[in-house]
């Protein structure tokens, strides 16, 4: 039971990692971004390209950089364009983006899976009796409470962080109060993909590599962000642990329902409270 | 004078909507220039034009005789016009404190410090939501959010909407002050008579034209003229 629990949250820590890009992205810069999933394996095999030169650690900084570097090249000339239009427009472009990229991938490193080797200290168990609990996970939960944390911090007291928020209410506003709301939505849109690096290193090293790692991710993601609620990050945090953790147990006791667990939930969370578990809420209060 | 804003046959449009019919006006240096009209008439649409919110399809503006028809809201911004906007936008999930830290610091006697010592009543609530603030105290940071840009220029749109009289009394006296200070404004009110009473010169809308160009004490003192271009009596 414990042992499945635990399976589950290291599972929704991926979801809520993704769930909080994706929700930044779609606040700010009122995009669905498909390409989530995508940036997200590019992150995990940037690292894994990168680790025999500069190891695990030094992957785990670089590898998620460099694909904000590709995601503010994707921003500034694909995304820009479309902003202030339909985010159906949007919403295709990152579709498509998304199986290009993939194929992208799939040229350069193959369509079969790889290993990610993980440091060995961090491999082995920690004791006999808690034999699910290896060092890489720690570092799973301790890397994300981390970045998620640090992620936090900068919205509630940096300034560019109080113009996210505030942006996310009403960008005009900002905008005309002398805001560079251009350099404001690629920043977000960086941090965004940031968040989605740094997932697809810590799955990888968990679920190995793939081309379409990102693709049994996403959709989850995207429920977490339902169930905990559109436009509250805490929410997209909280709404990737339960689902993950809800579908860790379903899969240990009643497995045929592992896949359709968080539809249910999500289904139950829109009967009895459409805006979300936090939803009502702007961010994060 | 030198001319601080020259909006030149403004042509805006909302989608398909054709709001704005070649709207010219002029504010120099110094100056008070009410905009008046009913309601529709289009003076938010031309605060918006001129502020790069809605971008003129026609026409042409000049801010500090450079030319901004097609700049950026930031950069408008940036060049020294600060904008108290209708229904004052602050950002109520955000507390006032955090509200004055979205527009960017700016070389001037405008600073934080400086905004609590004019507004004492925004330093007391600082920690508070914006959107628990009452609507006087909201229009009270809204003016102050514009002046941590250290603007040349201000610009306010209905800054008396849904306050009450003795509020309105207080915020008429601010703005009275600023004009003091030397700050070129353009006030956009319903309530004519209260526009009137520190405005150097008015401009009056009708369906998206100028209609009435010319003093505002000469506006203010001919009641019948002014119920029939601004649809205002002197009881309101």
């Amino acid at each position: 039971m414990l042992y499945s629990a635990f399976n589950g949250l290291v599972v929704g820590i991926f979801y809520a990692l993704m769930a909080l890009g994706l929700s930044l992205i779609l606040g700010l810069n009122g995009v669905i971004n498909f390409a989530h999933g995508t940036f997200m394996a590019l992150g995990g095999y940037l690292a894994f390209t990168l680790e025999p030169y500069i190891g695990f650690w030094g992957g785990l900084v670089v590898a998620p950089l460099l694909a904000v570097v590709v995601g503010l090249a994707v921003e500034r000339f694909l995304i820009r364009p479309l902003y202030g239009r339909d985010p159906l427009f949007s919403l295709l472009l990152t579709f498509g983006l998304a199986m290009i990229m993939q194929d992208v991938i799939r040229t350069i490193w193959g369509s079969i899976g790889q290993p990610f080797a993980l440091p060995n200290y961090l491999n082995s168990p920690l004791s006999s009796s808690m034999f699910f609990l290896t060092g890489f996970r720690l570092v799973v939960i301790a890397i994300t409470v981390l970045v998620t944390g640090a992620l936090f911090a900068v919205l509630r007291y940096s300034r560019i962080g109080i113009r996210i928020r505030a942006g996310n209410a009403d960008l005009e506003t900002i905008s005309s109060l002398g805001v560079n709301i251009f350099f404001l939505r690629a920043a977000n849109f960086g941090i965004g993909i940031f968040l989605a690096g740094v997932a697809g290193i810590l799955a990888a090293g968990q679920l190995g590599l793939s081309p379409t790692i990102g693709d049994s991710l996403i959709m989850p993601a995207f429920v977490a962000i339902i169930v905990g609620g559109v436009g509250s990050l805490m929410g997209s945090v909280l709404g990737g642990l339960i689902i993950g953790i809800a579908s860790g147990l379903t899969a240990a006791f009643f497995p045929v329902a592992q896949e359709v667990v968080i539809y249910v939930i999500m289904a139950v969370v829109l009967v009895i409270r459409p805006r979300g578990l936090l939803g009502q809420e702007g961010l994060f209060e | 004078m030198s001319a601080v804003l020259e909006a030149d046959g403004l042509q805006t449009y909302y989608g398909k909507s054709h709001i704005l019919h070649g709207v010219s006006l002029k504010v120099n240096q110094g100056e008070l220039i009410a905009l008046l009209g009913r309601n529709g008439a289009g003076k938010t649409t031309t605060m918006r034009s001129v502020m790069g919110l809605t971008p003129p399809r026609g026409g042409n503006i000049k801010l500090f005789g450079k030319d901004v028809t097609k700049a950026a809201s930031h950069r408008i911004a940036n060049a020294g016009v600060g904008y108290v906007p209708e229904g004052r936008k602050i950002f109520g999930h955000m507390t006032v404190h955090e509200n004055l830290l979205v527009p960017p610091e700016t070389k001037g006697p405008w600073t934080i410090e400086t905004i609590y010592k004019l507004f004492p009543r925004l330093e007391e609530r600082k920690t508070s939501k914006g959107g628990r603030l009452s609507g006087g105290e909201q229009e009270m940071l809204a003016i102050a959010r514009a002046l941590l840009l250290n603007p040349k220029f201000l610009i306010l749109d209905e800054p008396s909407q849904g306050l009450a009289p003795v509020i309105v009394q207080e915020v008429m006296r601010t703005i009275g002050r600023m004009k003091g200070e030397g700050m070129s404004i353009l006030l956009v009110e319903q309530n004519a008579h209260l526009a009137l009473q520190l405005a150097d010169r008015a401009y009056v809308l009708s369906d998206g034209e100028v209609v009435y160009d010319g003093s505002a004490a000469e506006l203010g003192a001919d009641t019948e003229r002014m119920e029939h271009l601004a649809g205002v009596s002197h009881a309101g």
